[in-house]
């Protein structure tokens, strides 16, 4: 389990890192914890022939504030989002989130831009950009541009980013107004990617006897995290409560494209996003009817 | 009856008032040294002009090798050698294994046997190098369809191994009483058909090995993680046809094993391509993929079929079990006695006077089995339980009070099974209501009715299990009786005292961290009035220690006590004798107590023992006739009266029988299949406790164990034969989050047969703990009338099970 020969390059900046990206041609990979990028180098199922690690890039590890809610670096650690105070006032969500995405050590090294650019389909960020619609810009030679998460994650492992530009921010949008969230996940054990997961948003009519807005993002059913927006409008209007609650969780089922692997079925896995969904939206309507 | 009990003839004490180490939570000499990774481990050894090895592994389960061509690989910069299928056909045997005969070499030669197989092996100057190399050498495979299915394997059709004209190395039927009347005469009889995937033992350290190669005398030295050299070196004679003193084999401390660390395979597999290097020595460690693909450790892929005869008043009387073990690719090394140990404690706690063990060791293209902690009693005593368990709901009993109708009988102890083994002591109703009592069970009885009553899916059981103690080698002359004709299970160690009073004691076996080293010192500390810093452990090499077994089977706590008891006695013996010259007085009148020879009656005379050690290395001259100026002792212990297997199967197994009864409560999710483990209480019974913090490490392991076998660990194959569970991100270990902290309550019924009346507990809970779990699971699906019969029970499956039909 050692990686095929690579060059290695470690810039200072983000110009002289496309610049060497510009360079390499398709067969480059950028670096930052290297939480998944090393062990696929070292099992040789990817071999790329330059790594740009960016970790030695000045300035690229922050969290700041942006349009109600928050933007962070291309180094920026997970581990962040469990400590940073603006997170914590702004996106409470991302923080209890923040805690399923493997274990301590993991989230010390891994990066918030790293696991989005990697695209997991089963891992907790991608589908936390999803729901929050979240914009990437990101850079290259050529320049820098904004991607929207709708249009980021294109397949299994695979995003919109080319193969010459860095993932440089991610910017969360602050939740809606009154808007209460939910994050649940069906893993193996504690820290494992999610058989199934679930990002939930609900917020009411002022008076507290109708969905104003709701948010459905699902990941670990499809080749990308999956935002089931028609079941958002409808639940929009509708009277909170079980009934709204279950036929959302049966009206999803049939938008996922789940898979079959050695830990779940795609017919569980269908399954239990349903039941996930009612507990979620549960979840998020009792902490509205606390607020009240 | 093949052997009878007799009644202990001998019970050695420690001259000691009160023991002031012996019995207690006497800190571990090993901790420091494993904790923080000061221990000279296996991959921190660098020698001079050292290579690294890499494995290139078949691609394909089953394929016929057309063409292997390794002169690119050989010509890269930094390879020195390439071991290729020729050169070990050449040179070496197959693979040491039970059943003999139906094992390959160490790589594969005209036709691969598992996807992992090694085919050839490199030795660089480094790993990086040595991969790389890998990659140039040129195998062109004529695939073959896979054997995949053991049950149909068994039957007929392709063979795994070439020239065999069958899959199936081993099959038996034991018959013990008349099972037949049993089953006819039967008032009710349960059955139900149950299946346990493979797991394995996945200790923090791999597999380690040095091997160097001395071209000009043919010596061969092996350093690495070898849990016993007494172990690994027949192994190593068989397949390269030296010599044992031509090999030498040192040990390093060991960061776990489980039973993983014998990896004969691997140790022949270096040593030969260490033949190639014209000297230099190369190194092998295994990688953690390598671990979980290719190296014999999987164990207990069982289909099974079980049946219990009892009385409408809930009286066992016959038990059956029909159990196909898919053994992989060859019957590598003792793995096999893994499928014939359940007949040692067959009915378990319970008292049942005729079973049947209908088994088969069936080959399939998938790596070998290897020994693994519980060594195949731990879905025994599942499938057991869970008859027990289904019995009691169709006689209308309650699950506690059909057990202690069966258990055996505090007073019929040492009680001999219809299979001839016999249990030293017990007392299994004392620890079922030691065990109700402080678990709470009424409280926990109502909790469950509330639960249901709210819809909620919360289950609890009580279960046991026997963990058998030192087995002797006779179970495996059930499956090799021309090998293993001996009867001998031998520990030896040697102790000695230097001019200070200061102790080293010499064994066989490296520092783990099953304690053994603290055990030591904590004997030798009370036998000889010294501190346990006193004493120094050291492991000697393959040609300068005792005769010795080391650490497997639940054995070191009973053997270890012995030699150490042993070894000690002989040499307070030697001392006596100078003591009483130095007293003047007569040897019959000199005594040692609390380390110091007294003249009894004459409290005022009196020696340290450091004085008579001083004396007898001072001056030689001085000493009584007879004795010679060496204050050290060796004692080779072995266990008593273990006879020889009869014809029927019968033979006194094992030494001593650990009793235990654990309580589980959990709750299922009805929606999600995931289960949580809400209590876990158990009782367990391994006699006298020299170390209780020990005890409770060993038993709190064990449930770790057991969760990982109840409800994660699983090695899945394809149907091509690919282990499609080759990282930890697919092969799921429990951690801290899935473990739960157990409550502990400890019983002693001491062991007749040991010295200071130890029992084995080194395996521990595993042999509980997936029982109770399943049986908590199958408790809470009751309500809705389903039932896991599939181990590890993971929320696919228990979901599958609450929606039928659903896939």
């Amino acid at each position: 389990m050692k990686p095929a020969r690579f060059d290695y390059y470690d810039p200072r900046t983000f110009e002289e890192g496309v610049e060497v990206l510009a360079s390499a041609g398709t067969e480059s990979k950028v670096m930052a914890g290297g939480q998944s990028l090393m062990p696929l180098m070292n099992m040789r199922l990817v071999r790329p022939a330059v790594v740009v690690d960016i970790n030695r890039v000045e300035g690229a590890s922050y969290v700041k504030p942006w349009e109600g809610g928050v933007a962070v670096g291309a180094t920026t650690r997970q581990r962040s989002l469990e400590w940073d105070g603006l997170v914590a006032e702004r996106l409470p969500i991302l923080q209890t989130a923040a805690r399923h995405i493997g274990h301590t050590q993991i989230r010390s090294r891994g990066t918030i831009c790293g696991s989005i650019a990697h695209a997991d389909p089963a891992a907790e960020l991608p589908a936390l950009a999803l729901a929050l619609d979240a914009e990437m810009e990101v850079q290259s030679k050529r320049g820098k541009r904004t991607v929207a998460a709708a249009d980021f994650f294109v397949d299994y492992l695979t995003t919109s980013l080319e193969p010459d530009e860095i993932l440089v921010e991610t910017r969360f949008r602050g939740s809606p107004a009154r808007m209460a969230w939910a994050f649940l996940e069906v893993s193996r054990r504690h820290g494992d990617f999610a058989m199934v997961g679930i990002v939930a948003g609900l917020a009411l009519e002022p008076r507290g006897n109708a969905i104003s807005d709701a948010r459905l993002t699902y990941f670990g059913v499809s080749g990308t995290p999956v935002r089931c927006r028609e079941v958002e409008v409808a639940l929009t209007g509708q009277q909170p409560g079980e009934d709204a609650f279950a036929s959302a969780a049966a009206d999803i089922q049939p938008l996922l494209d789940p898979s079959d692997d050695v830990h779940a079925s795609a017919a569980y896995r269908r399954s239990v996003a349903g039941v996930l969904t009612q507990r979620a939206l549960t979840q998020a309507w009792r902490q509205l009817q606390k607020e009240v | 009856m093949a052997t009878q009990a007799s009644p202990p003839t001998h019970r050695a004490s420690i001259p000691v008032t009160q023991p002031r180490y012996v019995g207690q939570d006497t800190p571990r000499v090993e901790d420091p040294l494993l904790l923080t990774g000061r221990a000279e481990y296996g991959d921190n050894i660098r020698l001079h002009g050292m290579l690294h090895m890499a494995v290139l592994r078949s691609p394909h389960a089953r394929a016929r090798i057309v063409r292997v061509d390794a002169s690119k690989a050989e010509k890269l910069p930094g390879v020195v050698a390439v071991l290729t299928p020729d050169d070990v056909k050449r040179w070496s045997r197959p693979i040491f294994g039970i059943p003999e005969g139906w094992t390959g070499h160490a790589t594969s030669i005209d036709t691969t046997h598992w996807a992992g197989e090694p085919v050839c092996a490199v030795a660089a100057t480094d790993r990086y190098v040595a991969e790389d190399a890998l990659e140039l050498i040129e195998v062109e495979y004529e695939p073959l369809d896979p054997v995949i299915d053991p049950l149909k394997a068994a039957e007929g059709g392709p063979t795994v191994l070439e020239g065999k004209d069958s899959n199936v190395p081993f099959s038996r039927k034991f018959t013990f009483g008349d099972v037949d009347a049993a089953f006819s005469e039967a008032d009710v009889v349960v059955k139900e058909r149950f299946r346990w995937h493979r797991s394995s033992g996945n200790p923090i350290e791999t597999c380690v090995c040095i091997a160097q190669w001395e071209p000009i005398t043919n010596q061969l030295t092996l350093r690495g993680s070898h849990r016993s050299p007494h172990l690994v070196l027949p192994g190593v004679v068989a397949s390269l046809g030296l010599s044992p003193n031509q090999i030498r084999i040192f040990t390093s401390p060991l960061g776990g094993s489980f039973g993983t660390k014998t990896f004969i395979r691997y140790v022949v597999l270096t040593a030969l391509l260490a033949r190639k290097t014209g000297g230099r020595p190369v190194k092998w460690t295994e990688d953690r993929i390598e671990h979980l693909v290719g190296n014999a450790t999987h164990a207990w892929d069982r289909y099974q079929d079980c049946e219990l005869a009892l009385k409408s008043d809930g009286t066992f009387t016959g038990l059956r079990m029909r159990v196909v073990d898919d053994w992989g690719a060859s019957t590598e090394w003792l793995a096999g006695g893994m499928l014939v140990k359940p007949i040692i404690s067959f009915s378990g706690c319970y008292k049942i006077p005729a079973f049947e063990y209908d088994c088969s060791g069936v080959l399939t293209n998938k790596v070998a089995q290897g020994p693994y902690r519980g060594f195949g009693l731990p879905s025994h005593y599942w499938m057991l339980d869970q008859l027990v368990d289904i019995a009691a709901d169709r006689v209308g009993l309650d699950r506690t009070e059909i057990r202690r109708r069966n258990f055996i009988h505090r007073d019929e102890f040492p009680y001999t099974l219809a299979s001839g083994n016999i249990y030293d002591s017990g007392d299994y109703e004392g620890g079922l209501d030691q065990l109700l009592e402080k678990g709470g069970y009424a409280e926990l009885l109502k909790e469950q009715e509330q639960a249901r009553g709210e819809g909620r899916l919360m289950g609890i059981s009580v279960v046991t299990s026997i963990e058998p103690g030192l087995t002797n080698t006779p179970m495996l002359a059930l499956l090799s009786p021309n090998i293993f004709t001996r009867t001998a299970s031998p520990e030896g160690i040697s102790v000695r005292m230097d001019m200070f009073g200061k102790m080293v004691a010499e064994v066989g076996f490296p520092m783990g961290g099953q304690s053994q080293y603290t055990f030591v010192r904590q004997v030798l500390a009370d036998y000889f009035g010294l501190a346990p810093d006193d004493i120094q452990v050291v492991v000697m090499d393959s040609q300068t220690m005792p005769p010795g077994t080391g650490p497997i089977s639940s054995r070191m706590a009973i053997a270890l006590s012995g030699a150490v008891m042993g070894a000690a006695k002989q040499l307070s013996e030697k001392f006596k004798r100078v003591a009483a010259s130095m007293l003047e007085a007569s040897v019959d009148d000199v005594e040692l107590l609390d380390g110091q020879f007294r003249v009894r009656g004459v409290p005022d005379k009196a020696l340290p023992v450091a004085r008579v050690a001083q004396f007898m290395l001072a001056f030689p001259d001085r000493l009584p006739e007879g004795v010679d100026g060496n204050p050290s002792a060796t004692y080779v212990w072995n266990p008593p009266e273990p006879g020889l297997v009869d014809e029927q199967g019968r033979a006194r197994y094992s030494v001593t029988a650990s009793g235990a009864v654990h309580l589980c409560m959990l709750e299922v999710d009805r929606g999600t299949g995931q289960v949580q483990i809400l209590k876990y209480v158990m009782v367990d019974d391994c006699g006298v406790r020299l170390n209780p913090s020990v005890v409770r490490g060993q038993l709190q392991g064990g449930v770790a164990h057991g969760v990982g076998n109840a409800l994660l660990e699983e090695y899945v194959y394809d149907d091509n034969g690919q282990n499609v569970t080759s990282t930890y991100m697919d092969y799921l270990l429990p951690s801290i989050h899935d473990v739960p902290l157990t409550e502990e309550h400890p019983m002693s019924t001491p062991s007749p047969f040991t010295e200071l009346g130890v029992k084995g507990i080194g395996e521990a809970a595993i042999h509980t703990t997936p029982a109770a779990i399943l049986c908590a699971i199958n408790d809470a699906l009751q309500p809705l009338g389903v039932r896991i019969t599939e181990a590890p029970a993971t929320p696919l499956r228990i979901w599958q099970a609450i929606n039928q039909g659903e896939h």
